[in-house]
């Protein structure tokens, strides 16, 4: 089938296990975050140009790439360092406001989390990306009613104060 | 098979209303980094009660959780799982058992 007519039918290729790995720069307080596939994540302090990065923390995760059961078009997701679910924590964040287009529909937001957490560099997860990843999450959901909807970190609002739940092995030992 | 007809074959308990929906097949796992590659419609079984693991179990869209070796959910847990319409129940053995149990039933 050609690549470009293809109403493509996604699945989850490339699994791969690691860990987030969130940095950040005591000179200028931005983070980022990678993902590391090293078998022990890497803690050391660095500079680089004008940031002195250091280990914040670091989770186990996993990454995975989209490929077309149909016309074997691979999108890789290699930009993507985690999902997070949105808890609507605040009414003037971007993601919030993603969660409530469709009134009729429950909008489960999940923000797919960008290398550069600060997002100093005007660059997050590309449109690509997003687009596979929506049609993937959404194609076989049993409920109607019910719709997942992938947003770029940019629209988030307070990095420092988002409640959202990392898709990652985050505190699974606190006692609960 | 549906889960509220796991639930009645097997007594397991249940934590909260949730859909009844069809269970497609079993996964058996306690990391959310690895739940995050099942296929929708499977059956959950886990010793995890963190609110992760739902928010995780929500994006794959799953039939419903057990919780082996008696592991209750807290309050909140349960709150999210009722959003997501997720069914939370739970089992009193281990897993192994539970995996044993579920091979009986034919449920694989």
């Amino acid at each position: 089938m050609k690549k470009s007519v293809c109403n493509h039918k996604w699945t989850m290729t490339n699994l791969r296990g690691g860990y987030l790995v969130i940095e950040g720069c005591f000179h200028c307080r931005h983070r980022i975050s990678f993902f590391s596939q090293e078998p022990v994540p890497p803690i050391d302090d660095y500079q680089e140009g004008e940031h002195f990065w250091s280990h914040l923390a670091d989770y186990q995760a996993s990454q995975f790439d989209l490929r077309c059961e149909k016309c074997s078009t691979e999108v890789p997701l290699k930009e993507v360092m985690a999902l997070m679910l949105c808890v609507r924590c605040n009414p003037k964040c971007g993601a919030y406001a993603a969660g409530a287009k469709e009134p009729n529909r429950q909008t489960w937001v999940y923000v797919a989390l960008c290398s550069d957490t600060s997002h100093t560099t005007n660059k997050c997860i590309p449109s690509k990306s997003l687009k596979a990843l929506n049609e993937y999450l959404n194609n076989g959901i049993a409920d109607s009613a019910k719709k997942i909807a992938v947003v770029p970190c940019s629209l988030r609002k307070f990095v420092d104060t988002c409640q959202g739940i990392v898709l990652a092995d985050v505190g699974l030992t606190e006692l609960y | 098979m549906k889960v509220s007809e796991l639930v009645e074959r097997t007594a397991l308990k249940t934590f909260n209303e949730g859909t009844d929906k069809e269970i497609k097949g079993i996964y058996i796992s306690d990391m959310v980094s690895d739940i995050i590659g099942i296929k929708e419609g499977h059956l959950l079984i886990t010793l995890q009660t963190h609110k992760n693991l739902i928010a995780a179990a929500n994006l794959v869209d799953v039939a419903a959780i057990v919780f082996s070796r008696d592991k209750i959910p807290a309050d909140d847990v349960v709150a999210l799982a009722n959003k997501a319409g997720i069914k939370l129940l739970g089992f009193d053995g281990d897993t192994w058992s539970l995996a044993k149990k579920l091979c009986e039933l034919g449920i694989w």
